[in-house]
């Protein structure tokens, strides 16, 4: 399959980021269409769409906007999580960059589908390009009449926010975010079943719906075009509708997003990016940094769907698709993948503050070259500790990197523990490691 | 049974003399205590000392295990904090004040299984007889080994 | 906290057992009633649960209809998990067991193994679940993480960072009960530390309590730093004398030496906190220069005496003294010796010149019953938890009265209470205050008219603008404050309230039926108020026949030598303010003998110096702000000769001819021969959690007296 473009279509297209540009292409037809119907309708349609959010967790999109009471007492808040902080993953800062009207538009609509008061978008601290393009795209909005008071005569009043994040990892995580918007540490918060979930106690404890930004920006299309019509797309899989956007990087000669409808093969992707660059496939992390590593056999069979990914043991996550070549030492990628983990771990439960820090420090003494026999065997007791008991989810996230890459990759570990270096020692490998590492393979 | 000098008296007595006129010829078990001292085991335990490290700061910690181990409840520690113009053991901690009341003391050798620092051991001097009371109570610079 | 509670109930099952629990009572409670314990770092049942440390990790399901039990996928946190209809927990599985040995080996990984020489040692949480639920050996070899230790966050509380295991116990407990939120987390992940924001000092007025909700030795009292550990120590129950609350406590002695102070749970009083006063101010127990013999004058020398000399020169100068002599008694001294010194005073020196009040011209209790009849205690510490709203007149809370103070601000925080602070200056109240009233020194009483007018809408001269004028405070302000304060609720003032004020407040809250609160400053001030320590009252609240003279009436007799003796028991004549007038008066008294526990400065004029006991050394009972009766026992030996000043009067009686007493619970019959609201309590309660004096009830008359008060501002 090819890319199918629905998000990106005119993303090459400057104007397209400003409200004449996006009119002329047929924008906010989405949310003529919703004002002009029953809020329920809107719910509908997105249900029949099949949308999931594409934050990570894939949870259905409709679920959350129909939680959400409709008997409304006090405000309702929306929440659009642009802290894309995962690693490999791009695709949000794309969409802030070049479509911001879609999320605008898109988080028009679902304020009109929950009765919600405000918007806040929460970007990550270091998208300035993209805070500054939304901001643009929000004050021509307001200018326009489709932000503010009663939006293009519906009676609707709908304010929207940008929040820039200080640069944490864990304010992605969606009650962290809201502990970080409400000027609290960001540190995550309870969770269902502990606490009501988030639709009806979140933000200021009032009902608060939280989308990821690519959501958001396919409520425009599926309100324009109608559910069913998206539905269509993603078809041939269990249950994945519509198009995805995946940020292709590492070792192919295209790296960049590539929108495709679900149920593409890894390989398609692989294609479409130009294929391996200065070697073989060796592996590919398929979803961000946080999504079990798969090896080349189990590329080979990868279809890119939210089920279908389980078949290799892997997730679609958050879309950050990472392919490594041959000359990649497992260990060292591995090793720095939890080095992020340990500094970005907000401290607030055990497991993951004091396992990741130590799962940190025993790859660092194995790649250092100082391992020794039963790490790998304290590896995996330190990961399934962690696993399932850590508060959030950046305790599994940090874990299973680990845990996949201990499973599909033992003999490199083994190796390196042994021998004190890595395994690949081709030239390339050399020159891609960082300048102390080559001392020590050296 | 009639009465026998020979049988009955002299007999037993010339035997008698005779087991000890054998015997004299084996070596001593006794010594001539004080001049002479026997050997102790070398896992006896009768006096305490409080031990140091071989840079002669002390090991004892002022951590009172010795004390709550105690079942005769005979030591008192009281601790203080090392400052770095008077260092008595590595660390925040030192014993300030040490007591054992030897009357008390069963020696069990509790307070050496408790101590995490190897502080309090018993050694093999027993001469622990006194003439007054007051002076059972070992304090700690009786019990501090001198520096080597 | 046990969330919200309600009464109805769910079946759950807990290790296959069948339990019937409140509705969203959280699983770590629940299983307590089985006698089940889960094992908590972060868990406090009066803080907030969080869920950080993951100790409490368990498996939990739930019925299906055809009776099996589902298991959710990942292990709950039993410390924030409510409990719900047919929900299965298991605490022991195996599953469990080995999840609880993770989070100790990570615990452990970075927690430095210094046992023996943290003060926490011997009774360390982390110490017993590492014992009981946790791995025998740490697969641990890297570097552990290396940070200052033994760092002064405050002259009280010191901070060891590496030991600190991240629970946020004592950051909760600032942000959510003292609420100075001086304390924080920062840096994040394996760096988190907790501390003050810029490493400034940790200054709260309940500092000590993060050191015993900490569970591990990272805060630690920087008085108690390697005096002690545990087993050293012998425990007894008290209560604290150096606040008005009554805060009940453990008090830790070694060797006869008093050692630490920690808090005991008493719902009523203190819940379990402690103040910084009741907590570090104890150490007077172990001053340097406590009197262990009577000291008789001899020229400019003091030479030791015993008692039966200084018993005949006390008698001597004393007995049948009648106006010529004079006591002055500390509101600090139990139940029993107040009212044996005051029944000396009336029967052998046979004089009315007795008093405990610093000054003659403070608001006190007595007059305002006497005037208005109108309970001045009419509430408890407790109710104000669930008062709508609350006022705070003309008092620090959080000095004056702590405990009050903590539980006005639990009505806030937990239960929504609006409050409305009014003082001169600012207060810790303030900041979670609805409205602030700030007024000009010596107008409380004008704004406590303005209040009163709008509160029990009457008509008068105190209008918000005619309040504005006088006090400075702004007229919307005092309307807004009014507002807020709502149709009920309670009104909390303490006795350093200037007497008009306190009255009108008073009359307000009858008038609108507010709980009122009027609070005195000393351990035992309504004791000695209800005990006859009074010129004008005797024991049981009768009116004397003719008055004596107060304490200002005293220090001027004395200074115009018309007094020949005077006696201090407990009282530094100098902290009663006026040096000059008090030194006069010292001067020109001809025997001047002052009981304390160590020599004080009037001490210097005194011809008998006598050694008194201090509260933990004797028997006794006392009387809180709130009117809780509650006793301490005698848990150390007084120094020396010291006596308890109850024995001290009962000697000087017996040598007159009086009957001898015995024992302090034959003076506690004799009180309550005399003194109805004593003789109602049960000693069984008074020593378990001490038990309230009956109120008093209201029964108002002459309230239209209060129009001269207003007339008067």
């Amino acid at each position: 399959m090819a890319e199918r473009k629905l998000l990106l279509e005119h993303a090459h297209d400057p104007a397209y980021a400003t409200l004449d540009g996006y009119l002329a292409k047929g924008g906010y037809a989405g949310l003529k269409k919703a004002l002009a119907g029953e809020r329920q309708a809107v719910i509908d349609e997105i249900k029949a769409s099949g949308l999931r959010g594409r934050g990570g967790a894939g949870f259905p999109t409709w679920i959350k906007w129909n939680g959400i009471t409709k008997d409304k007492k006090g405000p309702h808040y929306l929440i659009c999580n642009a802290d894309e902080g995962e690693p490999g993953t791009f695709k949000d800062k794309q969409l802030l960059e070049q479509t911001p009207f879609l999320l605008v538009e898109g988080m028009t609509i679902a304020a009109w589908a929950t009765q919600s008061d405000r918007g806040y978008v929460y970007i990550r601290g270091e998208f300035v390009d993209a805070a500054r393009a939304l901001r643009k795209a929000i004050d021509q909005a307001y200018a326009a009449g489709y932000l503010g008071k009663n939006i293009q005569g519906s009676g609707m009043d709908f304010d929207l926010y940008i929040h820039l994040g200080a640069g944490s990892y864990e304010c992605g995580e969606e009650s962290a975010l809201m502990s970080s918007l409400m000027g609290e540490r960001g540190m995550p918060r309870l969770k269902f079943p502990h606490v009501p979930l988030p639709t009806v106690a979140g933000l200021w404890e009032k009902p608060t719906i939280i989308n990821n930004v690519e959501t958001y920006s396919c409520a425009p299309f599926i309100l324009a075009n109608g559910g069913e019509e998206y539905a269509k797309l993603g078809a041939s899989t269990k249950n994945s509708r519509g198009t995805k956007l995946f940020s292709v990087s590492g070792h192919v000669n295209k790296p960049g997003n590539y929108e495709i409808e679900f149920g593409t093969t890894l390989m398609e992707l692989l294609d479409m990016a130009g294929g391996m660059k200065g070697g073989a496939l060796k592996a590919c992390v398929p979803g961000g940094s946080s999504v079990p590593i798969i090896n080349a056999e189990d590329c080979g069979r990868a279809v890119l769907a939210y089920e279908e990914m389980s078949e290799v043991k892997s997730m679609v996550g958050s879309g950050g698709c990472m392919f490594l070549n041959e000359h990649t030492c497992i260990v060292s990628f591995i090793w720095r993948t939890s080095l992020f983990y340990a500094n970005e771990s907000c401290g607030k439960c055990t497991p993951c503050r004091e396992g990741t820090k130590w799962m940190e420090q025993i790859l660092r003494r194995i790649v250092m070259g100082n391992g020794q026999p039963g790490d790998v065997e304290t590896l995996k007791e330190i990961c399934s500790q962690i696993d399932g008991r850590s508060f959030c989810g950046l305790g599994d996230a940090a874990a299973w990197p680990v845990a996949a890459a201990l499973r599909v990759f033992p003999e490199e570990f083994e190796f390196y523990i042994k021998h004190g270096r890595s395994m690949v020692t081709s030239g390339e490998s050399v020159a891609m490691a960082p300048a102390w590492q080559q001392a020590v393979l050296a | 049974m009639s009465f026998d000098v020979f049988r009955d008296v002299a007999k037993p007595i010339v035997s008698g003399f005779g087991i000890t006129a054998r015997r004299l010829k084996a070596d001593k078990v006794t010594v001539q205590y004080p001049e002479e001292r026997r050997e102790q085991f070398p896992r006896t335990r009768w006096r305490h000392v409080l031990t140091r490290y071989d840079s002669g700061l002390e090991r004892c910690i002022g951590c009172s295990l010795c004390a709550g181990a105690c079942p005769a409840k005979c030591i008192y520690v009281e601790a203080a904090e090392n400052t770095d113009e008077a260092r008595f053991s590595p660390g925040e901690r030192y014993s300030h004040r040490y007591e054992i009341n030897m009357l008390r003391c069963i020696f069990c050798g509790y307070c050496q299984d408790a101590c995490p620092t190897g502080a309090i051991v018993l050694r093999q001097d027993f001469e622990l007889a006194n003439y007054e009371r007051e002076d059972f109570i070992y304090t700690k610079e009786m019990l501090l080994e001198p520096i080597r | 906290m046990a969330a919200a509670v309600s009464t109805e109930t769910v079946n759950i099952t807990v290790n296959d057992i069948e339990l019937v629990v409140p509705k969203g009572e959280l699983v770590v409670e629940a299983v307590k009633r089985l006698g089940l314990e889960i094992p908590i770092f972060c868990y406090h049942p009066r803080l907030k649960p969080v869920g950080m440390c993951r100790m409490c990790l368990v498996e939990v399901g739930f019925k299906q209809p055809d009776g099996t039990v589902r298991k959710m996928p990942k292990p709950q946190a039993g410390c924030t998990l409510p409990v719900s209809e047919g929900m299965a927990v298991y605490t022991d599985t195996d599953a469990v067991k080995r999840d609880r040995k993770g989070v100790l080996e990570f615990l452990l990984a970075n927690h430095p193994l210094d046992c023996p020489i943290c003060d926490r040692g011997g009774e360390c949480p982390l110490q017993n679940n590492t014992l009981a639920y946790g791995p025998s050996t740490s697969r641990f070899v890297e570097m552990k993480r290396h940070l200052p230790k033994a760092y002064p966050l405050s002259q009280y509380v010191t901070l060891d960072l590496e030991r600190c295991i991240q629970c946020g116990r004592c950051v909760r407990f600032t942000e959510e009960i003292s609420g100075d939120s001086q304390l924080a987390f920062r840096f994040r992940g394996a760096s988190m530390q907790p501390s003050t924001f810029q490493l400034t000092d940790f200054e709260s007025k309940f500092s000590g309590n993060v050191i015993e909700i900490c569970p591990v030795g990272a805060l630690t009292s920087a008085k108690y730093r390697f005096r002690a550990r545990p087993w050293d120590l012998q425990t007894s129950p008290g209560i604290c004398t150096v606040t008005p609350c009554g805060t009940n406590i453990w008090f830790d002695h070694r060797s006869g030496k008093f050692v630490r102070v920690n808090g005991r749970t008493n719902e009523g009083v203190n819940e379990e906190w402690t103040c910084d006063r009741t907590k570090f101010g104890h150490d007077f127990y172990n001053a340097a220069d406590r009197l262990a013999t009577p000291f008789r004058r001899d020229g400019e020398a003091f030479n030791a005496a015993s008692w039966s000399e200084a018993s005949q020169a006390v008698l001597a100068a004393f007995a049948d003294g009648g106006e010529g002599v004079a006591v002055l008694v500390s509101p600090t001294l139990s139940n029993e010796s107040l009212f044996m010194t005051q029944r000396l005073v009336r029967d052998t020196f046979k004089t009315n010149n007795i008093d405990f009040r610093p000054s003659g011209g403070l608001a006190w209790s007595e007059r305002l019953e006497n005037k208005y009849g109108l309970d001045p205690v009419g509430g408890t510490i407790a109710d104000l938890e669930h008062a709508g709203s609350i006022l705070v007149f003309g008092a620090s809370l959080a000095d004056e009265q702590p405990m009050t103070f903590l539980r006005v601000r639990k009505a806030w925080f937990s239960h929504g209470a609006r409050v409305v602070v009014a003082h001169e200056v600012a207060t810790e109240a303030d900041s979670f205050a609805d409205v602030v009233l700030r007024y000009n020194p010596g107008s409380a009483a004008v704004v406590a008219a303005g209040l009163r007018q709008l509160l029990a809408k009457v008509e008068g001269k105190f209008t918000p603008e005619h309040v504005e004028s006088v006090s400075g405070v702004p007229a919307d302000k005092l309307r807004a404050a009014a507002a807020s304060l709502g149709e009920n609720g309670a009104v909390v003032t303490t006795r350093r309230l200037a007497k008009p004020a306190a009255e009108i407040l008073a009359v307000a809250a009858h008038e609108t039926g507010r709980t009122f609160l009027h609070m005195g400053p000393h351990a035992n001030t309504e004791g000695a108020a209800a005990l006859g320590a009074l010129p004008d009252t005797l024991p049981g609240g009768v009116k004397a026949e003719t008055a004596g003279l107060d304490t200002k009436g005293i220090l001027d007799a004395a200074a115009a030598g018309k007094l020949k003796a005077l006696w201090l028991v407990g009282v530094d004549a100098f902290s009663l303010g006026d040096r000059d007038l008090v030194s006069r008066a010292l001067e020109n008294v001809e025997t001047l003998v002052v009981t304390d526990y160590r020599p004080t400065e009037s001490a210097e004029y005194a011809s008998w110096l006598l050694p008194l006991a201090l509260p933990a050394e004797q028997d006794g009972t006392y009387t809180s702000s709130e009117r809780r009766v509650q006793h301490m026992g005698a848990i150390l030996q007084a120094p020396g000769e010291a006596r308890a000043q109850w024995q001290v009067a009962q000697e000087l009686a017996a040598r007159s001819g009086a009957a001898p007493v015995f024992s302090t619970s034959e003076v506690r019959s004799l009180i309550d021969s005399v003194a109805p609201d004593y003789a109602s309590l049960t000693m069984a309660k008074v020593i378990d959690g001490g038990e309230l004096l009956p109120r008093r009830g209201q029964s108002p008359h002459d309230l239209e007296k209060l129009a001269q008060t207003l007339g008067g501002l």
